[in-house]
């Protein structure tokens, strides 16, 4: 009896303890913790080319539009707009009563400075060739801004919406300079910077006088860069965070299982190919091509690999990017490989090589599964996964294309503008070739880029929708690329938390971020 | 003494310096274009070849070196090709939390890997070494990985006791503490029950038992002295070996420290970052040598320096 009062004076002590030692942890209320897989290495919106980056900035910056979680666009600091008849001259009604976290007006002013700033060659900014078509920027009166174009650019207000197209405070820019604006951002949004501690979170709380009435409905946010997996996952059920992206296939299961967490899984625009060096045998030739593309089951593909989280292609560019057409899959048949390639003069296969751009373990997976896949028809693949410095020097940044070592290549694209442009000219476009953007096929067709060429200047829709449709139905003939699977965007939050999505890009939207 | 001590000290320039020619050439001949991998896959060669302007990776490497070389002399390590803040401050930033993890690992996983070594070996091939052995087998085959997570979901998500991440206080330190501690505690009970066991055999051993001293005096004050030389000498190298930061642990459980710096520099090629970390971590290893040569004299007074 005695021995059991002990015992339960212990457990008691115990509970105590753990009592002290969870209050700690339990956050203040208003103040969300969103965990990501990855750091920030900046907070100037114009000098960064990573999606997540620019999710944080959004906390601090807004543009004169935006994408809504579904990735159409809205109008934020501008009002409205107008087009001249010949695509050149835009003029936007900006919104009033607008105030940077610093005090100063938003009006065209600030705009026509922070557009200047990104347009300087000598600030040496990464999201320069974003503007480069633009010819001038003019405050016409302060709620009046216009800008010039060069030639005709149709997805000029995409350009716009991207997250990077952020205002800054002109006084800001002034007091830190062009280089120093990184670590003190200044703009109109939902939050004013706090801190950004390099090893633990970049903070920011509510802006008194943000514009939208009513918002932000928390007091505060903390982005915090978790890089490993199952960290983020413990994170999220004991509290310490609210939010996680990315989340490990293989955390699911037991996440669906708490009741304080919510899993959320939604389409993507992140689509996944196996690219050809068409300069090269027998990649050159349009039948080994296809025989390639009946070679692989892409369902199982995206069952294996992306444990269910991705599903087989519908075509070139994934639904969800304005004027993407919609494509059957290549089904999936080794007969009909087998009799390509005897066609083609491979009746026995051949070898070749296959790397993945990626080396984390779902394009491990991919990649082996490609080569057995491959290996029923005969061709055999060595496989190489490369890390990003061999990746950048292999492929990314490979002088001559004649040269090049890369044969079958396992690869990823994501249109961050969210429309066509970005979505196959740096893909197919002859004028995108590695090293110069990510055409590794080193696929050249006329009519594809004459398609995107025209497109890209004219601002008649429909136009635009049949000049888009034949690039893709061009590609599907030519298949310089085989699209394998459009993934699916995999995160969680706690039950307390709404409003933060992941959008198809894998972009971050919290506008609407609130806690219960 | 002292001499010896100032000699050392002066010696350690030269290594140095050639630590700081070699590491400098090795890093700029690993594969990987770090103007590439800063200007993002989004970028175009306009932009790239902006950002290796930018970065001074355009000019010939020996003027490259040169400006390098003249800088740290100066004491200007440069700044981070990731983050664009100076290498110096993300080191220092970074330097603290791991010293103080190395630390108080080291602290407890001494007092506990000796102590088992020496019950392991005073009691040879009985129940208590057996015990102490299996323990110091597992604690050196359980990946630290893998102890790491079991630690965190036990305590953190199930009990709930604990904190999982960062470094803000002492429960802070708990987990991954153990977690970077239990191989070194391993190592350090196998060492001690070697040594132990080869000097228990010794004469003196036995002079003193003769002359009728307790045991525990034998062991803890005459065994234990002599038995501690080639600890000392593994506890250096492991203390060297933690300062440089645990990649794994630091992962695990969001350390901010230097591991994971060095991680995300060799990623991205942040040639200045790698290169003063090399350096950091080579200055680290003289001083901890040094050190224990130095303890090898108190220990064992007919050790003498010249």
């Amino acid at each position: 009896m005695k021995k059991n009062a002990s015992i339960h004076r212990t457990a008691q002590a115990l509970l105590a303890l753990a009592a002290i030692a969870a209050s700690g942890s339990v956050l203040a209320a208003g103040n969300a913790v969103l965990a990501i897989h990855q750091a920030p290495e900046t907070l100037d919106p114009y000098n960064t080319n990573t999606t997540l980056t620019t999710a944080v900035t959004k906390s601090f910056y807004e543009g004169l539009f935006g994408f809504d979680k579904d990735m159409k666009v809205q109008n934020v600091l501008a009002e409205s707009y107008t087009v001249s008849k010949d695509g050149l001259v835009y003029t936007f009604t900006l919104r009033k009563g607008v105030k940077f976290h610093d005090g100063t007006d938003f009006n065209a002013e600030a705009a026509k400075a922070t557009l200047d700033r990104v347009m300087d060659p000598a600030n040496r900014l990464l999201r320069a060739n974003q503007f480069n078509r633009v010819a001038k920027v003019e405050a016409v009166n302060p709620q009046t801004l216009r800008i010039t174009l060069k030639e005709p650019f149709g997805p000029f207000i995409n350009a716009l919406a991207h997250a990077s197209a952020a205002m800054i405070s002109p006084t800001a820019l002034k007091k830190w300079g062009n280089k120093d604006i990184a670590f003190h951002p200044v703009g109109t949004g939902p939050f004013e910077f706090v801190e950004w501690k390099q090893t633990d979170a970049i903070v920011g709380k509510k802006f008194a006088g943000y514009w939208k009435q009513g918002y932000p409905k928390i007091d505060q946010v903390s982005w915090k860069p978790v890089p490993e997996n199952s960290t983020r996952a413990a994170m999220l059920q004991t509290g310490e965070a609210d939010f996680v992206f990315t989340l490990p296939y293989e955390q699911v299961a037991t996440l669906e299982k708490s009741d304080k967490v919510e899993v959320v899984s939604a389409p993507s625009i992140i689509q996944r190919f196996l690219t050809f060096n068409m300069l090269q045998k027998p990649f050159d030739n349009p039948k080994v091509r296809e025989a390639i593309g009946y070679a692989i089951n892409k369902e199982a593909l995206a069952k294996v690999a992306f444990n269910g989280y991705a599903f087989a292609a519908q075509g070139f560019v994934p639904q969800g990017v304005e004027y993407a057409v919609k494509m059957q899959p290549i089904p999936y048949n080794v007969q009909k490989a087998k009799e390509l390639l005897k066609e083609a003069g491979y009746p026995n296969g051949f070898e070749s090589t296959l790397w993945s751009g990626y080396n984390n373990t779902t394009s491990q997976k991919t990649i082996q599964f490609l080569q057995q896949q491959l290996a029923q028809v005969g061709i055999k693949v060595s496989l190489e996964a490369l890390e990003p410095g061999k990746r950048a020097e292999l492929v990314d940044s490979w002088p001559d294309p004649k040269t090049a070592k890369v044969r079958l290549y396992y690869i990823g694209w994501s249109s961050s503008t969210g429309e066509a442009d970005w979505a196959m000219r740096p893909l197919f476009a002859t004028e995108s070739w590695a090293p110069k953007l990510a055409n590794y096929a080193f696929y050249s067709n006329p009519i594809v880029d004459e398609s995107i060429a025209k497109a890209l200047v004219s601002t008649d829709s429909a136009e635009r929708a049949t000049l888009y449709k034949n690039a893709q139905e061009q590609l599907a003939k030519d298949l310089p690329r085989i699209p394998l699977v459009t993934e699916k965007v995999l995160y969680a939050h706690s039950k307390r938390l709404s409003g933060v999505y992941v959008m198809p890009d894998g972009n971050i939207n919290s506008s609407e971020i609130a806690l219960k | 003494m002292l001499n010896y001590f100032l000699k050392r000290l002066l010696g350690l320039l030269p290594t140095l310096l050639i630590v700081a020619v070699l590491v400098f050439f090795f890093v700029h001949m690993l594969p990987g274009d770090p103007a590439r991998l800063a200007a993002g896959q989004d970028a175009d060669e306009a932009t790239i070849q902006l950002v290796r302007q930018e970065l001074g990776l355009d000019k010939p490497l020996p003027e490259q070196f040169l400006n390098f070389f003249m800088h740290m002399v100066q004491g200007d390590f440069g700044t981070s090709m990731r983050t664009r803040r100076p290498v110096l401050v993300e080191i220092s930033e970074r330097f603290m939390p791991t010293l103080l993890l190395t630390v108080t690992s080291m602290v407890w996983s001494v007092i506990f890997g000796m102590g088992i070594g020496i019950m392991s070996a005073v009691y040879r091939n009985k129940w208590p070494d057996r015990l102490g052995m299996t323990l110091a087998v597992s604690g050196i085959s359980f990946p630290a990985f893998a102890l790491g997570m079991l630690l965190m979901q036990i305590f953190s998500v199930n009990l709930g006791w604990l904190p999982t991440v960062g470094a803000d206080s002492w429960r802070h330190y708990i987990l991954p503490s153990l977690t970077l501690g239990a191989a070194v505690a391993a190592v350090m009970a196998r060492f001690t029950r070697a040594s132990f066991v080869e000097v228990v055999q010794e004469d003196f051993v036995r002079t003193a038992r003769a002359k009728g001293l307790n045991e525990r005096v034998v062991v803890l004050k005459h065994c234990l002295r002599n038995a501690l030389i080639p600890v000392i000498t593994m506890m250096g190298l492991q203390f060297g070996f933690l300062l440089g930061g645990s990649i794994v642990v630091e992962s695990v459980f969001n350390w901010p420290g230097l591991g994971r710096l060095l991680v995300d520099a060799v990623t991205m090629r942040d040639y200045p970052v790698i290169q003063t970390l090399v350096l950091l971590f080579s200055l680290e290893f003289i001083l901890i040598n040094l050190v224990v040569d130095m303890l090898y004299g108190f220990i064992n007074p007919t050790i003498r320096y010249k």
